[in-house]
């Protein structure tokens, strides 16, 4: 029943992006982007009502949820696997069309009602074509459900109980809130591309294209940045493994169009004031949305191994064949605009205002060409010489690492500059007091921690950085003329300054120990002192949880290993996590073996700093709505 | 005043890491965190709460304890699980590194000539 409903209104949404796609009625598709709104939020809807009502006729449910789930993991179970999250990727896209149509319409042309319903008639077809949600089951197999059928009023057959989702997903409540956050950043970035194309395929454009392109690329950014550190955060406290960025290809996939984002939030103010760089910022804008395209298309493919990537059958070919189409959109649009792009002006000074946003375009740029470098590096590695080999931490260490760097001494000396040249001796004057603060903190810190020069660097940066917006902010904030925009800016360096300390902490102090211990001991770890209590089973209806509550100080928290029924896979381990705003400790159990534990303890510098510096980055929106 | 001030904090800093840094990563943590758990996705030795990882660290640690050079351990499992454990693999794979600098460099160049004014 379930199913027949959303196959047939699937169709319905098809068939109306088709007409919205077709008709040249300006009247018309108003109407049409609100019915196709509706639409993907009642097959978001329908889809949570079965899933709540167990139908375990439906393939998706059946293979993908279980009776025993709770509420809150069903909720989530609709984006916890591939043909789920279009549903979900769907609705996104369809509320952007909407909010784009109402706020940040920039042609009085349909060309971009027609490139963002092409957009969107391309992923919803994915759910016609090759598999929906709503696929109803007509095979069983043991647990769960072998194969279905993409018709509507079919016989379908009834599992008994479903197969629950991946354990993983279901271990902490970050689940229901970092994909549907993450996609808000990723998929609104679909906002410029359709700006951008369909203004520059304008032969009477726009010169303010880039002004609407900039201001709609700002909240999806905001998402995209609180989505990925909301990832981390989770992968922190789930994952047990003490890290919160693995480098992972799901993870550089949503930080390449991040990067990119990132760069033209900066590139697009330079064309804004003084008319340059007008031919990147079409370059950035499409890319960001082609690189969306591509990272779906090497994580849900089947191309890589990696803890996110869930795939099946065809979408690998079906994602490649789009991001073709479009590609060849940018470049198309691009070829035919040669003569608007030699208008640009030159960068005048590479000293002035628009001397550093080039530079922190080239840093951004380059930043993703590597990260793009070392995930798909290992994919053409395996096909040439047919041996596989590992990316790690230590090559982006190596090459993102200094890169960062130079940003935080680019964001440094761009607290104060104009169209003239940055002057370094008056900068040095101006900023006396704070230069000797921040030399004398640094100090003090290296003296500290025993530090090497690596963290000298990025310390000094950031502290420098931190204390003169801090004092700018305090002192000027109210008197200014300056507008809300460079607030904004401001606000997400003071962010990324505090974010960068936290980090440099994180990699340069951290350090672990692996004890084994029987309860009652008492573990010295640094220079704190935990006590091991007696454990105990806990049992519920989706899994068997052993917990271990360890004391400190007048703290008690389990650290537990996660037995899930249903699934083949191995236990998961939840840390218990004691927190300071200097460090964690994080406690995570490895092995047991009858009476005896093996522990993991690990002191993890610098988290506090670190999501404290993501939030304020992501918070510098409120700036925005002040306007 | 306030410059020399700036000045002798600044020599202080510049001079400070090469008095006191101290290496705290042991061989074992250098080691474990360039290895890849072969049965994990994407996880390594250090990071891996598997038993499989778990088994391998023994074995690690035993041989660091024998006094096997670095190379030596890092031929031992790459001969036995294949060139994809080593997560470090630029550092005998120089064009790993070379790579993306030739490319940054080359769309360095070509942006400087687009946008700027020379």
């Amino acid at each position: 029943m379930i199913s027949s409903v959303g196959i047939i209104l699937t169709w319905f949404g098809f068939l109306n992006l088709i007409v919205l796609f077709i008709t040249s009625n300006k009247n018309l598709f108003q109407t049409l982007v609100r019915v196709n709104l509706l639409i993907h939020f009642v097959l978001f809807c329908t889809l949570e009502i079965a899933l709540f009502l167990d139908d375990f006729s439906l393939y998706y449910i059946a293979n993908h949820s279980a009776a025993s789930t709770p509420p809150l993991y069903k909720f989530a179970s609709l984006w916890g696997s591939l043909d789920g999250s279009i549903l979900l990727w769907n609705l996104v896209l369809s509320t952007y069309f909407y909010l784009y149509i109402k706020f940040y319409r920039a042609s009085v042309e349909l060309y971009d009602i027609k490139i963002f319903a092409s957009i969107l008639l391309f992923f919803s077809g994915f759910t016609i074509f090759s598999s929906s949600p709503f696929s109803g089951c007509v095979q069983l197999d043991s647990i769960g459900c072998q194969d279905f059928t993409l018709l509507p009023f079919q016989d379908l057959v009834t599992s008994e109980s479903g197969r629950g989702p991946n354990p993983l997903l279901q271990n902490h409540p970050l689940m229901a809130i970092h994909p549907p956050i993450l996609y808000l950043g990723y998929i609104g970035l679909v906002l410029p591309f359709v700006i951008a194309t369909s203004e520059l395929f304008n032969k009477h454009k726009d010169e303010n294209w880039i002004k609407i392109a900039e201001r709609a690329t700002y909240f999806p950014w905001v998402f995209l940045t609180a989505g990925i550190s909301l990832g981390a955060a989770w992968s922190y406290e789930v994952l047990g493994w003490g890290g919160y960025w693995a480098w992972d290809p799901v993870e550089n996939v949503s930080f390449i169009p991040w990067l990119l984002a990132t760069a033209f939030l900066h590139s697009s103010k330079t064309q804004i004031k003084e008319q340059t760089l007008i031919n990147w910022n079409y370059v950035l804008a499409c890319l960001m949305f082609l690189s969306v395209i591509f990272g779906t298309f090497i994580t849900r493919s089947g191309v890589l191994i990696s803890v996110h990537a869930f795939s099946n059958g065809n979408i690998g070919t079906y994602l490649l064949i789009g991001l073709l189409i479009f590609s060849f959109l940018f470049i198309f649009i691009g070829i035919r605009n040669v003569e608007y792009f030699k208008t640009s002006n030159k960068v005048e000074n590479l000293l002035g205002r628009s001397g550093f946003f080039v530079a922190n375009n080239i840093v951004l740029s380059a930043s993703a060409l590597i990260v793009l470098i070392g995930t798909i590096y290992p994919i053409f590695y395996e096909s040439f010489f047919s041996r596989q080999l590992t990316i790690g931490r230590s090559f982006y260490d190596i090459l993102i690492g200094p890169l960062l760097l130079i940003l935080v001494y680019l964001m440094v000396f761009s607290t104060k500059i104009s169209r003239v040249n940055l002057n370094l001796k008056t900068w040095l004057i101006g900023y006396q007091n704070e230069l000797n603060i921040s030399l004398l903190i640094s100090i003090i810190l290296t003296l500290y921690f025993r530090a090497s020069y690596k963290f000298v660097l990025t310390i000094f940066g950031s502290v420098l950085l931190i204390i003169i917006i801090g004092k700018n902010i305090v002192k000027r904030y109210k008197k200014t003329k300056l507008q809300g925009s460079y607030w904004t800016g401001q606000i997400s360096h003071l962010g990324i300054g505090i974010f960068t300390i936290g980090l440099i902490l994180n990699v340069t102090q951290s350090f672990s120990n692996e004890l084994i211990i029987s309860t009652g001991d008492i573990v010295n770890f640094g220079d704190k002192e935990f006590v091991i209590l007696p454990p105990y089973e806990e049992i519920r209806e989706e899994k068997n949880v052993i917990n271990l509550p360890i004391e400190f100080k007048d703290q008690e928290k389990n650290a537990s290993l996660n037995i899930f029924k249903n699934s083949s896979q191995q236990a998961i381990s939840s840390p218990a996590v004691f927190r300071s705003i200097e460090s964690d400790t994080y406690v995570t159990i490895k092995v047991i073996d009858d009476d005896k534990f093996k522990l993991i303890f690990r002191e993890n510098y610098g988290i506090f700093i670190l999501w404290l510096g993501l939030g304020i980055s992501s918070a510098s929106f409120l700036t925005r709505i002040r306007k | 005043m306030k410059k020399y001030l700036s000045i002798t904090l600044f020599i202080i800093l510049i001079f400070l890491p090469l008095v006191i840094y101290e290496d705290n990563n042991s061989r074992y943590e250098k080691l474990s965190k360039s290895l890849l758990c072969p049965v994990c996705q994407g996880e390594t030795l250090y990071d891996s709460p598997s038993e499989y990882a778990d088994d391998m660290r023994i074995v690690l640690k035993e041989q660091i304890d024998n006094g096997i050079s670095d190379k030596q351990i890092m031929e031992y499992w790459t001969a036995r699980f294949g060139e994809r454990i080593n997560t470090n693999p630029q550092n005998s794979n120089y064009i790993l590194i070379l790579f993306p600098l030739i490319i940054a460099l080359v769309f360095g160049l070509l942006f400087y000539r687009k946008v700027l004014n020379d």
